[in-house]
């Protein structure tokens, strides 16, 4: 080794290297002391021990007093003072020693802590083959500007946020989602930096660079999350405040009555509240990592905090535990041929946004495409604008909220919607049509009747699949003590089938949007703590009135992670009861450290006031206490 | 003209630490705004860069006793 690298090697390990020299001394004089006579060299040692150890802690300590900051350091450096001042080289020593060996630790495992995240970051490679004035370039991928096309060979990873122009792969997610399962990525397909090609080459175009991509953002987010400080941290910052001027006075005051120096000594040391106030953010710190990496992404100790006293979760049925991808499953006609039924209600509902019109559209433009198929020339039919604009427009058209479309064409009228929507008006509705829709409607199926210039000519029944996941979530929920309810738009029937279908606790049905907030309020009033699950877009204000909301497929949907207490990256449903038990255990973790740290100061007071406790075994029993709830808190990064 | 800087800390070893560090830097010549996280390491300076540059802040943070990385 040349003089250079020990130089480098000093500096970084200087702690450890600090911390061991100081304890060999400190053994060398306490030995020296105990097993020979030469009391003058044994104290001369452990002075030596107590300022090689102490002399980086009696530095900061003098920061903290020119920065007017009451510190640890600087009540171990008073305690190790005044200990050397009364003679008492040996408690000196060990404290100084006990106290550097205890901070070396609490860096080490707080480091652990503190670069869980940069293991995603390191994701991202650094550079990208990017296509420029027609040929391959690799260059720095933070210098990829928008719009250029990046090429991506099997096995790479995505340097860029973009949409894919050629090409076709199997793409992993998990860094930005926490999918474990790769994704098909295809034309027009987005896609993320940070997640990793795995088959076929892809071109993509570059929409985010840098650290304008969705995993720096997510990653900015975590961070701002874990720095946000939860009630209890805050609580507890201004007990601190309080508490170490207290035990100084007490120490100060103890000295006057008993002149006891040891005493008013070792209260300085324990007068520092270690474990009470670094076992909280470490908890919090550490599940908020931990869920980051699972693809949740907790808005920070506060809602994490919140959502630890969950014992309700309200889903929204479409796209939640539906699929959200609504097929016409059935037409009826009655009177008039299927065909035309749905004709007339995809021109009445094309103008619509509704989740139940598009379904209807699409359904008619396959008819159509399927029709022109077999004929001699083949309909190149397959982007959705030809698609739509083969079904024709309607000449007006009118949406009743929650109830259907009334609309004009070809002078008829045509009305879609549901009974409410024909009650309001007066459309009479057959046996036979009430006994089509009630037996599709019992199979978890939506009905809307189609009425052309007030009589019912046909009904439309529609399917939104369950995600597989969903009856396994909603039992692992029940499992943990937790209620559920599905909120729905739908029926009563409809809503009933699909309840029973994924076993869920309780349903509330037909309610309109705005309903949504008030059942939840409704569960508040009854003393629930209740989570939303939605879409986090079209559920925003029932998200933002539950206690915690939970929005879910939030990668690359920004309002979605504004608006929630929770963001689940993918559209997994099997990560909410993961989420719910990580809070539920970050809270009990967070008592845990509390109820520790505050049991050991009260030990720790009640055994220096009785004499029990002095200034070694004190600080040891301090820094074993700080060491133990950071350990317990870094369970939360393996839960 | 105002600029913003980050350094990361991963040797804090308690949270008066990470306050004491905030304080110091806020008193360098030029510091608009300084936040420090113990729970991160995470250091954000704001600073008037005619003033002073990130050199004299990750100094500021060595002779506090510990070590900044970029971030």
């Amino acid at each position: 080794m040349n003089k250079q690298s020990i130089t480098q090697y000093y500096r970084n390990h200087r702690k450890a290297i600090v911390t061991a020299t100081s304890g060999l001394l400190y053994g060398g004089g306490w030995s020296l002391g105990y097993l020979t006579s030469f009391e003058m060299a044994s104290a001369a040692i452990l002075v030596l021990a107590t300022v090689v150890g102490g002399y980086d802690i009696a530095k900061t300590a003098y920061h903290e007093v020119t920065n007017r900051t009451l510190g640890i350091k600087t009540l171990v450096t008073l305690a190790a003072i005044g200990a050397i001042v009364i003679g008492e080289y040996w408690e000196a020593a060990a404290v100084v020693f006990l106290f550097s060996l205890g901070s070396y630790l609490e860096g080490r495992t707080m480091r652990k802590t503190r670069t869980a995240l940069q293991e995603l970051l390191e994701m991202t490679p650094d550079t990208a083959t990017v296509r420029r004035d027609g040929t391959l370039q690799k260059v720095s991928a933070r210098d990829v500007e928008e719009g250029e096309v990046v090429v991506v060979k099997p096995g790479g990873k995505i340097p860029v946020d973009g949409t894919v122009v050629d090409g076709e792969s199997a793409v992993n997610q998990a860094p930005v989602t926490g999918e474990s399962a790769p994704v098909h990525k295809a034309d027009s397909d987005e896609v993320y930096a940070g997640t990793v090609n795995q088959e076929g080459a892809l071109e993509i175009r570059t929409t985010g660079a840098g650290s304008d991509t969705t995993l720096e953002r997510i990653i900015r987010r975590v961070e701002e999350a874990q720095e946000a400080q939860s009630p209890t941290e805050s609580l507890i910052d201004r007990f601190a405040k309080y508490y170490t001027p207290a035990v100084i006075a007490l120490a100060i005051g103890a000295y006057a009555v008993t002149q006891n120096a040891i005493l008013s000594l070792t209260l300085l040391v324990i007068g520092c509240p270690g474990a009470l106030v670094i076992g909280p953010p470490v908890s919090i710190v550490s599940a908020i990592g931990n869920a980051a990496r699972s693809g949740v992404l907790m808005k920070g100790g506060e809602h994490l905090e919140r959502a630890g006293k969950i014992d309700l979760v309200a889903f929204d049925k479409t796209g939640t535990l539906t699929k959200g991808e609504t097929t016409v499953s059935g037409i009826e006609g009655f009177g008039v041929a299927a065909a035309d039924v749905l004709s007339l209600a995809a021109t009445a509902e094309k103008k619509s946004e509704h989740h139940l019109a598009d379904a209807i559209v699409d359904m008619a433009r396959e008819r159509q495409t399927a029709a022109t198929d077999g004929g001699a020339t083949v309909a190149q039919a397959d982007d959705t604008d030809v698609g739509r604009r083969s079904v024709p427009d309607p000449d007006d058209f009118d949406v009743v909220a929650g109830k259907g479309v009334i609309a004009h064409a070809d002078g008829q009228e045509v009305v879609v919607g549901n009974r409410a929507l024909l009650d309001d008006r007066d459309v009479d509705v057959p046996d036979r049509v009430a006994d089509y829709v009630r037996e599709r409607e019992g199979r978890g199926e939506t009905v809307v009747h189609v009425v052309r210039d007030g009589d019912i000519i046909g009904a439309i029944a529609m399917r939104d699949e369950l995600r597989e996941a969903a009856p396994g979530v909603v039992a692992a929920l029940q499992d943990a003590g937790i209620e559920t309810v599905m909120l729905t738009g739908d029926n009563e029937r409809t809503a009933a089938a699909v309840a029973e279908e994924v076993g869920i606790d309780e349903y509330r049905a037909e309610l309109l949007p705005e309903d949504k907030q008030s059942v939840i309020e409704g569960y508040q009033a009854d003393g629930h703590v209740v989570a939303m699950v939605g879409d986090g877009i079209n559920d925003a204000p029932s998200l933002a009135t539950a206690d915690v909301g939970i929005a879910m497929g939030a990668a690359g949907t920004d309002t979605a992670i504004e608006t929630a207490d929770m963001a689940l990256m993918a559209d997994d449903l099997e990560r909410i009861p993961y989420a719910v038990k990580l809070s539920k255990a970050t809270r009990w973790n967070v008592l845990e450290n509390v109820g520790l740290a505050v049991l050991t100061v009260t030990v720790l007071l009640a055994g220096v006031l009785t004499s029990y406790v002095t200034l070694a075994s004190g600080m040891l029993v301090h820094e074993a206490s700080v060491l133990l709830v950071i350990l317990n808190g870094m369970r939360l990064l393996r839960y | 003209m105002s600029d913003t800087t980050q350094f990361r800390v991963l040797d804090f070893d308690c949270p008066t630490c990470a306050s004491t560090v905030e304080r110091a830097l806020s008193n360098v010549d030029g510091v608009q705004h300084v936040e420090v996280h113990y729970a991160t390491g995470r250091v954000e300076i704001e600073y008037d860069d005619s003033v002073t540059d990130p050199d004299a802040f990750a100094e500021t943070i060595e002779n506090q006793g510990y070590t900044p990385q970029p971030a």
